[in-house]
């Protein structure tokens, strides 16, 4: 059934000769052309043309190479790419430009397919002589896309959309129904109103045309063979890794981490310095790249200066640290360009650029980009506003990429604007939901409630009648997806402990588009003032969530726990049906615990006896649930489990979000009883998935932290006197409990923030690609890990999910029915999540940026009281220092030198000036040197700054500190002295003495006293948070003038 | 050549194949009437051509010679113009004496030797064009051969290549594929007994795969097994039909 042909390729031998190559090639008639008008049987699997299309449009070879941004639009729709012009752009683009093709074509919400046009028998053309492979390539297609007109029988006409002028002239007429037309033709014609798509092809166009007519000096060596690299890493003399770019230094110091251990160079321990933009050699940030060392004399040491200012070149006389590994790019084996956010430079350099044809240097957002040439016509137009641009190419010849620009964002400076640039610049797409998605959701309307299926009530556990199910969640949080409820068995010999999560894999099917776009997003993003959920909001706020007084499906895991010692004897798994009777918030439930007798909701409506007995019962639950969680907790605290207290700041929204306030978050012991239940629930589900599929589990470990990491935190805290043992993570935590200034609670704090920074992240992985040692989680000190609790804000979840009911469903009938995702599938997975994770904790922390830069902006530092704050200093540059300002959760770099070359020095009362001098740098310390004296700033010193806007035109905007008075402020000194220590210590230690006298006080005293304690340090010693509390909220006082804050933050940011 | 894409999202290979297609196969028995036995054997673009003599006395040294069944002889080149460049190939070099060693093994275990003691079979094999599994068309080529000369066997031997691309199999590799990185399995079947006379398998594959793989090989040698089967009726039929005349 197949013809054989023969198809000659001339090749380049690995010698550099030119061979002639003879490939088979296999013709038949049966190619399958995914097409729904197909009339002919085709075998179709798959992907499908929509059949209610106008055309079909077929890109020619060239039109697939340079404009396949413009066919990533997905307003376009029934494309059909041949295979001809596939091979050529992967040929002449490379793979990076293929795999994104490749992703189009897989891409359900794209309505395009591949035709293997060579493949078939009468589209096939062979090529003629004399014929050149671009016209040839023209051929195939126009051939093509005549036999996908006659296969479909004439019903639907089919355009081919060239850049080949003779083509057009000599096809177009050839055959009715197959037009061929210029893609800015067809553009103009078939998509009128897709302004976006007619642009884009103007700026590639303009930039493909202006390609052509360039110089010819060089300025970057060229890079070397592909081949050549390989067998350079392979041997060791090229050392293969990631460029980093410094962001303070992006001109001049860059840094390559290499991957892997294949490097044979075990002198090489550290990073390799990349100094200058010749040895960079055209490679930008994120670039995979091949690094050559150079000689030991050529080394260089990093600079340890704080960079003042943007673009200030200060090299020679900085004082540097020791030599370490320097090296030159050689080659780049893979580039990561993605699209750039910039502002067009100002209308004076402007003009002197202009001379130079139409094209412009534009400024990335990002410090570590260079800048990117494009050309265009609206510079004047758009001097104010962000543009995205994407990066073409960089040819040696020239000292800029160049680019084109994509699509205009707004005008710099707006909320919206500054969103969508720190969105855009950590490649986060968030578009909303499409109708298509949401037409695959159940309904829950008035109309139409949405009601439990009989069906599924028969196939789960029903847990409405037998459970009492409660869950706290952040005050206003929707998307509740943790439900806890806990009782005693009948006998009163164990307990059962159960935590319920939402069942979204009930929902949200395998392979369904809520399901791919959730994939792609693979976390809820929350922002200061906004959140961009992961799956649509009827899911994610309504019949996912475990709200209160509804039934929902839910997915539990529960314990039976022996009432005395709490030892585990059975857990079941399963999908269950539940019905939450409460739905507390942090603050309620722990006022609860305290006793203080607050109103809840749920029980204004009832008569007062059943009240108290409802009450009791709740009281009851919270106060048993509270006792196991500090039995866990303690569990893991003997294990080493680590508490680093993050530094988290909420910004308090009024009605017209403006920012009344910025909060710190304010821990209560009940937060650490859910989340350790959380944290149990994964751990149980994490050793159930890696049971049952030891290849491809999806699993979370956080791996031990380097010992060099640790170093500033040592010698930070050897300043105070204190020794932090690094060796062990038990050893770590009970060090950095040791290390407690009763002076000062900030300190622990700090160190703790240090020890977080020295940390890797914790990962997602799939456990077939990880030897079983390193499953390990360091930070919660337990052996396997992985997130369960949270499907509705997390794609990891949802995996677990899915794996926990293939596990479930595997073990009753004993074989794997179902195809699970290999481990390779998983693994790639689990990168795309940790890199998404890593954005959008980025996002999180610039959007928090933004918003401390909105706050202060309109404020006037020099008369604002707000604008003045206590700042401790946690670490010692050259030049000056960083701090730490708890008020507002902020840090910043603080300079006892300004341009000048004036130091900074101290007067009477401690007030600061400018003044000529020298400055001393220390470990622990840095003194100024002047005519009026010397003065010593020590690590952990408490001074005064002022905070200032500092406005930048192209970049995202920063607040400066300006160093006011060496003496805390004045606010904070008169209420910071009594300050009683750390929340969450103070609960950690009632917890673990209780644990170490389990054995020796009897069972009834024990509750009474903790309480008690608990109460006592509580409510009569005011701790830090409180005092923060207080502090922040005077700073409300003065706003609340003109307007009463609403005092529901609109935001959760939720932990666990 | 990195990025060469085995097995396309649709499931063609770079020729144009699907994953358990073979190549076209052709074959004629008898190409020379000077041997007793020869074959030509065309399997896409490898092209080999296969002589036997014997079964004779052993030639050279008697001590070669076994008391109670013929010596088998193989030996296999390749023609300086069988690839894209040119090269000289000497006879004995690492690659050649190895393939007559794993030819030799094969035809062992298919050929019933114990019929010819003290005697010795002769097997030349040349590759004429090279393209991937010339292993399998020298044995398919050599087996036409035996056949043509007259010699009993157990079985026809049918031997393919399989590899492993996208978590597929693919039966009967062509260069490129072969070359394109991933694993190349060789096996030499006796498909009515299904006994394997010779597999062999040079580059690293999980075990899981293994079974999929060998699978894929047997089914591809299967098919082989029914063209050979053609081809030698065809040519009974032609020989027949002259002999009458």
């Amino acid at each position: 059934e197949m013809i054989k042909t023969e198809k000659v390729l001339h090749l380049k031998s690995s010698r550099g000769r030119k061979v002639r190559v003879v490939r088979e090639l296999y013709l038949r008639e049966q190619v399958a052309c995914g097409s729904a008008l197909c009339q002919a049987g085709c075998e179709n699997d798959g992907k499908l043309l929509s059949g209610d299309v106008t055309h079909y449009v077929v890109p020619d070879a060239g039109v697939v190479r340079d404009f396949l941004e413009i066919l990533e639009f997905r307003e376009l729709c029934g494309i059909v790419f041949t295979q001809t012009a596939c091979q050529a752009a992967q040929h002449a683009r490379g793979r990076r430009h293929y795999n994104r093709l490749r992703g189009l074509l897989k891409d359900p919400r794209h309505d395009c397919v591949l035709f293997a046009n060579e493949f078939q028998q009468y589209s096939y053309c062979p090529r003629e002589k004399g014929e050149t492979q671009e016209q040839w390539h023209t051929r195939c297609v126009y051939h093509a896309a005549v036999w996908y007109y006659n296969h479909l029988a004439g019903l639907t006409p089919v355009v081919m959309i060239t850049e080949d002028q003779n083509t057009i002239k000599t096809c177009s007429s050839l055959n009715s129904g197959v037009y061929v037309i210029s893609t800015n033709e067809y553009l103009e014609s078939f998509w009128p109103d897709l302004q976006a798509a007619r642009e884009l092809y103007a700026s590639i166009a303009q930039t493909l045309q202006e390609r052509e007519s360039e110089g010819v000096e060089k300025e970057y060596p060229e890079h070397l063979p592909a081949d050549v690299l390989e067998a350079g890493i392979k041997s060791g003399r090229y050392i293969q890794g990631m460029l980093n770019v410094n962001k303070h230094r992006a001109q001049n110091e860059a840094f390559v981490r290499f991957e892997g251990s294949t490097n044979k160079n075990t002198e090489l321990n550290s990073d390799v310095l990349i100094s200058g933009m010749k040895h960079r050699n055209r490679a930008i940030q994120g670039d995979s790249v091949a690094v050559e060392l150079l000689p030991r004399s050529e080394w260089k040491g990093r600079t340890t200066a704080l960079a003042a200012g943007q673009g200030e070149e200060r090299a020679g006389e900085d004082a540097q640290s020791q030599l370490m590994p320097t090296g030159r790019v050689v080659g780049i084996l893979q580039r990561n360009w993605r699209d750039y956010v910039v502002t067009f430079p100002p209308r004076e350099e402007l003009q002197s650029q202009s001379r130079n044809s139409q094209k412009i240097l534009v400024i990335p957002w990002d410090y570590r980009i260079p800048k990117i040439r494009i050309s265009t016509q609206q510079a004047e137009t758009l001097q104010d506003h962000r543009v995205i641009v994407r990066v073409d190419s960089w040819e040696s010849t020239s000292l800029y990429p160049s680019g084109h620009s994509v699509r205009v964002l707004g005008k710099a400076g707006e909320l919206e604007t500054e969103i969508q640039t720190i969105l855009l610049e950590n490649s986060i797409h968030v578009a909303p939901f499409s109708e298509a998605q949401l037409r695959e959701m159940s309904l829950n309307s008035k109309e139409h409630p949405w009601q439990v299926d009989p069906a599924e009530v028969s196939s789960r556990r029903d847990l409405r009648d037998t459970h009492l199910v409660f869950s706290i969640d952040p005050l206003g949080c929707e998307d509740v997806d943790d439900t806890l409820s806990i009782r005693t068995l009948p006998g009163g010999k164990h307990l059962e402990l159960g935590v319920h999560i939402a069942d979204v894999t009930h929902f949200v099917k395998e392979g369904s588009l809520t399901d791919l776009e959730a994939r792609s997003r693979a976390t809820t993003y929350y922002l200061a003032d906004r959140r961009y959920d992961m799956l649509p909001a009827v899911l994610s706020a309504d019949l996912c969530s475990l709200l209160r007084r509804v039934d929902r499906y839910a997915m539990s895991v529960l314990w039976e726990l022996d009432a005395e010692s709490l030892a585990v004897c059975n857990v079941w798994y399963g999908r269950t049906l539940i019905h939450s009777s409460y739905q507390l918030h942090y603050e309620l439930a722990q006022s609860l615990l305290n006793g203080e007798g607050p109103e809840v909701p749920e029980l204004a409506q009832l008569e007062s006896s059943e009240q108290d007995r409802k009450l009791a019962e709740l009281l009851h639950a919270l106060e048993t649930l509270t006792r196991v969680a500090r039995h866990l907790r303690a569990q893991r605290d003997w294990g080493g489990a680590l508490e680093l207290e993050g530094v988290e700041v909420r910004a308090q929204l009024d009605k017209d979000k403006n920012i009344v306030a910025l909060v710190p978050k304010e821990p209560l012991e009940v937060h650490e009883t859910v989340a350790e239940c959380m944290i149990y629930a994964n751990h149980w589900v994490a050793r159930k998935i890696q049971e049952r599929f030891p290849h491809q589990a999806l699993l979370r470990h956080h791996p031990p932290p380097k010992q060099e990491f640790f170093n500033q935190l040592i010698d930070s805290a050897k300043s105070r006197g204190f020794t932090i043992d690094t060796r062990s993570n038990k050893a770590l935590a009970d060090s950095l409990d040791q290390a407690m200034d009763p002076q000062d609670p900030l300190v622990n704090r700090l160190l703790r923030m240090m020890a977080t920074q020295a940390m890797s992240n914790a990962l997602y992985f799939s456990t077939g690609s990880c030897p079983e040692e390193e499953y390990y989680h360091y930070g919660l000190a337990l052996d396997r890990y992985t997130h369960f609790t949270s499907p509705i804000r997390r794609y990891a979840d949802i995996i677990v999910h899915r794996l926990l009911m293939a596990a479930l469903q595997s073990e009753k009938e004993d074989c794997l029915h179902k195809t699970l995702a290999s481990n390779k599938e998983l693994e790639e997975m689990a990168q795309q999540i940790n890199n998404k994770n890593r954005a959008a904790q980025h996002i999180q922390k610039q959007s928090i940026e933004l918003f401390q830069y909105l706050y202060f902006r309109d404020k006037d530092p020099l008369t604002d009281e707000r604008c003045v704050a206590d700042a401790i200093i946690y670490t010692i540059r050259a030049n000056g220092m960083l701090v730490f300002i708890p008020q507002y959760s902020l840090k910043g770099a603080v300079y006892l030198k300004n341009r000048e070359g004036q130091v900074v020095s101290i007067e009477d009362e401690g007030r600061c000036t400018w003044q000529a001098g020298t400055l001393q740098r220390h470990p622990d310390r840095i003194s100024t040197c002047t005519t009026a004296g010397t003065h010593i700033f020590h690590l952990f010193d408490h001074v005064t700054v002022r905070i200032s806007v500092e406005p930048s035109r192209c970049h995202a905007n920063s607040l400066s500190l300006e160093l006011i008075s060496n003496r805390p402020h004045a606010a904070a000194r008169s209420e910071s002295r009594p300050t009683g220590r750390g929340h969450s210590e103070l609960v950690q230690e009632v917890v673990r003495r209780e644990e170490a006298s389990q054995q020796a006080v009897q069972e009834k005293k024990r509750p009474k006293l903790s309480r008690e304690d608990r109460e006592f340090r509580q409510s009569k010693k005011p701790n830090l948070y409180s005092l923060l509390q207080e502090i922040s909220e005077l700073a409300l006082l003065d706003s609340s003038v003109c307007h009463v804050p609403s005092s529901e933050p609109q935001t959760c940011i939720t932990s666990s | 050549m990195a990025g060469l894409e085995l097995l396309s999202d649709q499931g063609y290979r770079l020729d144009g194949r699907k994953a358990s297609e073979l190549r076209k196969v052709q074959a004629r028995m008898g190409v020379f009437g000077q041997a007793d036995g020869s074959a030509y054997m065309e399997q896409g673009n490898t092209k080999a051509l296969a002589v036997v003599y014997g079964p004779h006395e052993v030639r050279g040294s008697r001590s070669k010679s076994l008391h109670d069944r013929a010596v088998i002889n193989c030996q296999y080149s390749m023609a300086t113009f069988s690839t894209a460049e040119r090269k000289r190939r000497p006879h004995g070099d690492r690659k050649s004496s190895e393939m007559s060693l794993h030819l030799k093994q094969t035809f062992e275990a298919a050929v019933l030797t114990q019929l010819y003691p003290r005697s010795q079979i002769d097997i030349y094999v040349k590759i004429l064009q090279s393209d991937g599994g010339n292993y399998s068309a020298c044995v398919n080529a050599a087996t036409l051969a035996l056949v043509d000369a007259g010699i009993p066997m157990r079985d026809y031997v049918c031997a393919c290549t399989a590899g492993f691309a996208e978590g597929t199999a693919l039966a009967d590799l062509c260069h490129a594929e072969e070359t394109g990185g991933g694993t190349a399995l060789s096996l030499a079947l006796l498909p009515r007994s299904q006994s394997i006379a010779l597999v062999q398998m040079d580059a690293r594959l999980h075990q899981d795969h293994l079974d999929t793989l060998m699978e894929a090989a047997m089914e591809a040698c299967k098919g082989l097994s029914k063209v050979l089967d053609s081809v030698v009726r065809q040519h009974l039929q032609e020989v027949s039909v002259l002999s009458r005349d």
